[in-house]
């Protein structure tokens, strides 16, 4: 089968001091992927790689089949993105729908207005959140978590094969945390790709297909299962970790850095 | 005294000044909303350097004041786009440029305070058929732009990082955005002046954010608002025996400093005031 994403080598630097070494990995179908490391270990720069958005200084990277550094824009018609919710300013005029239907933007010819089509695609995807009954309301109004859910929601109004998704759970309340796994997990099992971006490894442990443990280089890739030990999470978080098991759930303490 | 409010140059003044707050309050929307203000204020010293420029060479200088912003316009929006440079420090020094490239060809025209007067403070009551007429075509251009592309503005508006990761030409949009600015500068500088260009472009649309939480409302406000301007600005400077383009900047500002009070958007004591507590609540949704 053709992998998702598939990257060989990959070196990323800023002004000659790399953030990203010899990255290699690849994921299939079903591809819930959770990258996880600490602050700085190059997880947005890995996000904004895979888009084209940075271009390597050596390595392959194949995207839904496509070679990203001959056709970044293919790939990035084809991605839904969640940026890290602090980018963005509550207080901009936009209601609930506006944002939603920006996932659109691309959908919809230049100087048209949003078709049936678009806003049916938007209320769908902002039902899949449950936020429909705020369809008109303003973005401002919502709380941080359901700001989250209907930035997410803009992602999947694109109808993308691809999503990214820039540490959506950090300060978002239970219920959307609950929510936002449960969506991103039906999408992944419905042939979406899911790569999502977190510090805090404990909520995802049971949901994800694969686990990248990111500190620059690869620590740890494969499936949850295999790279959950003391040792390798260690590493990815530059400090010392223990992971506890009650029953069939694990919890790494002491890796989440904001904790 | 009023009916001098309908003699032909009048009229004239308030049909340019009116097209000038229009497509001001729908720029300025967007241009206050990017944090892109002190680049309106850069843009609009360089189309008066333009205008002077053009003015003492024996050209239009609408035309020069054209040239120059757009130049000015582009120069700004790549160093924007390409990073490295800190945006204060380019806004500071094309700003300088800018009045320095003014201030020079100032020293080149003979009518030396009359025309610097105009284009610094402009001459709304002295608009000929054939301003207008320019006006008018730039003024349709930035409506046709804002209209064509306003989903696209929106988005990156709102969000250009993600904008940019789901496939959409940020950079185009950016250096367009950036150009229609330029183009209502020069529409600006000859109804109000270089000075008060910022005003129109930034005091309307920010007062009308104070009451809006969406995008057209915020534009329609920041319409009403400058138009409220223009009329309520002519009419005072008619009646007080006043320069009008100043008179406009002052209501505008002074809208502005009335909508902070106000604002459905803060919590300022002064809304314990009964009579004020009625308008917010009147104006709140
Ligand atoms: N635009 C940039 N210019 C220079 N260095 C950067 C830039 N963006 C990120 N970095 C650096 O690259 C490293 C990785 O950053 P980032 O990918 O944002 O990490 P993470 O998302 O895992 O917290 C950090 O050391 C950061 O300082
Ligand atoms: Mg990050």
């Amino acid at each position: 089968m053709r992998p998702v994403i598939l990257l060989e080598n990959v070196t990323v630097a800023y002004n000659g001091e790399p953030a990203l070494m010899k990255i290699s990995f690849k994921v299939e179908e079903p591809s819930f992927l959770v990258v996880a490391g600490p602050n700085g270990a190059g997880k947005t720069t890995l996000l904004k790689t895979l888009l084209g958005l940075l271009k390597p200084i050596e390595g392959k990277i194949v995207v839904l089949g496509i070679n990203v550094l001959k056709n970044p824009l293919r790939v990035r018609k084809l991605v839904g993105y969640v940026p890290q919710r602090e980018r963005i300013d509550p207080s901009m005029p936009m209601l609930v729908k506006d944002v939603v239907l920006m996932g659109r933007t691309t959908k919809t010819g230049l100087g048209r207005l949003f078709t049936k089509e678009d806003i049916e695609a938007a209320k769908k995807a902002l039902e899949l959140v449950g936020l429909e009954e705020h369809w008109d309301e303003a973005f401002s109004h919502l709380s941080g978590g359901q700001q989250q859910r209907v930035l997410i929601a803009r992602a999947l109004a694109s109808n993308p094969k691809l999503l990214l998704l820039d540490e959506p759970l950090s300060g978002v309340d239970a219920l959307s945390q609950n929510v936002i796994l449960g969506v991103l997990r039906e999408m992944a099992d419905r042939g979406t790709g899911v790569v999502m971006v977190t510090h805090d490894l404990n909520p995802i442990l049971e949901l994800a297909d694969y686990i990248l443990l990111l500190n620059k280089r690869v620590v740890g890739f494969g499936r949850p299962n295999k790279i959950l030990s003391r040792e390798v999470l260690s590493e990815a978080y530059n400090r010392s970790v223990d992971i506890v098991r009650v029953g069939e759930t694990c919890f790494v303490l002491g890796g989440d850095s904001h904790a | 005294m009023l009916e001098i409010m309908f003699a032909p140059f009048i009229v004239k003044a308030v049909i340019a000044a009116l097209l000038a707050a229009i497509v001001s309050a729908v720029i300025g929307s967007f241009t206050v909303l990017r944090g892109l203000s002190t680049m309106g204020a850069s843009i609009a010293h360089a189309s008066l350097a333009g205008a002077l420029l053009a003015f003492a060479m024996k050209y239009e200088p609408l035309l020069g004041a054209l040239a120059l912003s757009m130049l000015f316009a582009l120069i700004t929006a790549y160093s924007s786009e390409h990073g490295g440079v800190r945006m204060d420090i380019v806004l500071g020094v094309s700003f300088g440029f800018s009045s320095a490239l003014a201030a020079l060809s100032l020293s080149l025209t003979r009518e030396y305070t009359t025309t610097a007067y105009t284009y610094l403070i402009g001459e709304v009551l002295g608009v000929t058929d054939s301003d207008i007429i320019l006006l008018s075509s730039y003024s349709l251009a930035v409506i046709i732009g804002v209209v064509l592309f306003y989903k696209e503005f929106k988005f990156i508006t709102f969000d250009m990082e993600a904008a940019q990761a789901m496939g959409l030409n940020t950079s185009f949009y950016n250096y367009l955005m950036i150009m229609l600015i330029a183009l209502t500068c020069v529409v600006e500088l000859k109804i109000v002046g270089s000075i008060l260009a910022v005003v129109f472009i930034v005091a309307p649309a920010a007062s009308a954010y104070e009451f809006s939480h969406d995008m057209e409302r915020m534009i329609g406000l920041s319409m009403l608002f400058a138009v409220a301007s223009v009329l309520l600005g002519m009419l005072l400077s008619i009646v007080f025996n006043l320069p009008s383009s100043p008179t406009m900047g002052l209501v505008a500002s002074a809208i502005y400093m009335v909508s902070i009070v106000l604002s459905t958007k803060r919590r300022i004591c002064a809304c314990r005031i009964p009579v004020i507590r009625t308008i917010r609540e009147k104006t709140m949704r």
